[in-house]
């Protein structure tokens, strides 16, 4: 063998094992998920759907997904509309401080989340929005909103703003020009920007822990204080429907939008 | 380009941030200078002695070193095992890269609770490692590795791997291939280009995926709490005790502000660095 093939052979071995490194807890995961046993063990002993079952059948659980899934689609909703109308100001209007404002739109994704959570659970204890899903909604799209500011002004950075003056000069109006020319250009950096907002705001809990009124639970914070009562193969199970969802919904994006670029 | 109209445009985002961030934060630094009287709680008035026990009792100070040390460490960590792989996908041409690629971000996709979950699975006494190591005759008895300074390594090195790869894959692949060649033909060993060409030349990178993993590690509240549990502590989860377990928010509110202040001063210095070495950060 020569070096250079050694080189390419060691290289490789590294990059195997720290894959695998990268992919060993969600493989533990999954194969726990299906253990007969009533603590985790790998590999499973004996095979068994019942933990998901049990998942899919513990009210807890379901109203913690329906509310996450809410909660997430409202902060996108929130933070697509602010963000991608606050990218098009920074890219295509002369606005002074723009280089202040866009450090500030970026600012709650410097700041700690811990730091975030307990400054929401003050402000809102002082002006009465604690336990409010408004409250938490806005929360989480304060939290979002630097990723779709992110993803858009790159995509707009990409686009020739003359073809959107095309489109006015040949009589469209403003907000048509916008729509109909400029929108569907920047796409891949919007629905970019969505995924990344649903994706931190379903997975959030720095923040949602410190604001989740009575009656109030995200799947995540359900997760995470069920862990800390105690582990077992029901965790495993909703653990290993995240990761498939979680692996479709990522495969279908790089199919859709090229997803790699906009990481 | 109008002017009028861009502060119109502007106006949702700023009023939310406005709101739910700008005064949310403000208000931590009034808090954190209220005297606290435990089972009374916060009263008037004005007292510096927050700041002062926690850059004087040894109790924090402890914490606030192992938060500090640990992100030095993830930090290190993360930059030895990702350089390979950064270097490997920014290089290769197979087919498979943009997957490969897709591979690596997808932990970074995966709930966070979910991936810290599987390493209390594999680090637990009777865990996957644990047995491991002894199926292999390494250890005698099981080795700890929950609640202490090596659970949290390894978890949090695992959680921000991806944001090193990623951030090195694209240093490396702003570096011409042809300057190594150009350093192999006048002489240059494969490890010499390396050491003198490649490498310096993705330095940018490198400061810039350290800054950001040392922030994040310094940050994290969920990886260090589940790992930790409530005894071992770095600063976030002290700030989550505080503010939930003990409920003295003043103390809380001047440990949040030490720890923002810690992340920004390491983002302006970063910045700063990477102005005078003429990198973008």
């Amino acid at each position: 063998m020569t070096a250079a093939s050694v080189r390419t052979w060691l290289l490789r071995a590294w990059v195997t094992l720290v894959f695998g490194f990268l992919m060993l807890p969600v493989v533990v995961i999954a194969l726990a998920s299906f253990s007969r046993t009533s603590y985790l063990t790998v590999p499973p002993k004996g095979l068994t759907l019942a933990w998901f079952a049990k998942v899919l059948g513990d009210a807890e659980y379901v109203h913690a997904i329906v509310f996450s899934l809410l909660l997430a689609l409202m902060a996108t909703a929130g933070s697509v509309g602010a963000g991608v109308a606050a990218s098009y100001a920074l890219i295509r209007r002369r606005v002074a401080g723009a280089a202040g404002v866009a450090a500030l739109l970026n600012a709650p994704l410097v700041f700690p989340g811990v730091v975030v959570g307990v400054a929401l659970l003050q402000f809102y204890a002082m002006v009465h929005l604690n336990g409010t899903r408004l409250g938490l909604a806005l929360a989480h799209m304060v939290i979002t909103v630097p990723y779709v500011v992110r993803a858009v002004t790159a995509s707009l950075q990409g686009i020739d703003p003359e073809i959107e003056h095309a489109a006015r000069v040949l009589g469209a109006s403003g907000p048509v020009a916008f729509f109909t020319v400029t929108l569907p250009l920047i796409r891949p950096g919007v629905v970019a920007g969505a995924l990344f907002s649903f994706i931190v705001s379903f997975d959030n809990v720095p923040v949602s822990i410190f604001l989740l009124g009575a009656g109030q639970m995200t799947l995540p914070v359900k997760i995470f204080t069920a862990i800390e009562y105690g582990v077992d193969p029901s965790i495993a199970a909703i653990s290993t429907m995240l990761i498939v969802l979680t692996g479709l919904g990522l495969a279908v994006a790089e199919r859709w939008i090229g997803f790699h670029r906009f990481v | 380009m109008r002017s009028g109209s861009g502060w119109r445009l502007l106006a949702p985002a700023l009023l939310l941030l406005a709101v739910a961030f700008v005064a949310p934060v403000g208000l931590m630094v009034p808090t954190s200078v209220r005297p606290y009287v435990p089972l009374v709680g916060i009263t008037g008035g004005f007292t510096a002695r927050h700041y002062t026990r926690l850059l004087t009792d040894s109790y924090y100070l402890e914490i606030i070193g192992r938060t500090l040390v640990l992100g030095l460490t993830v930090t290190g960590a993360t930059l030895l095992l990702g350089y390979p792989v950064a270097f490997f996908l920014a290089r290769t041409r197979s087919r498979w890269r943009n997957w490969l690629t897709i591979l690596v971000v997808f932990p970074l996709m995966l709930n966070l609770v979910v991936r810290t979950f599987g390493w209390i699975a594999l680090l637990a006494q009777n865990g996957l490692v644990n047995q491991a190591l002894q199926a292999m005759g390494l250890v005698d008895g099981p080795v700890k590795l929950l609640f202490n300074f090596a659970g949290l390594l390894i978890g949090l090195t695992h959680i921000f791997l991806p944001f090193m790869v990623l951030v090195l894959i694209g240093a490396i692949q702003n570096i011409p291939r042809d300057v190594e060649d150009a350093a192999r033909v006048l002489g240059a060993s494969w490890g010499g280009a390396f050491l003198r060409v490649t490498l310096p030349l993705s330095a940018p990178g490198i400061l810039s995926g350290s800054i950001l993993v040392f922030v994040l590690t310094i940050s994290a509240l969920v990886t260090p709490r589940l790992l930790g549990g409530p005894t071992y502590q770095v600063m976030s989860t002290l700030i989550y005790d505080e503010f939930l377990q003990r409920l003295n928010w003043p103390a809380g509110s001047a440990q949040s502000l030490l720890l923002t202040a810690m992340v920004l001063a390491l983002i302006y210095v970063s910045g700063r660095l990477a102005r005078r070495t003429g990198a973008s950060a």
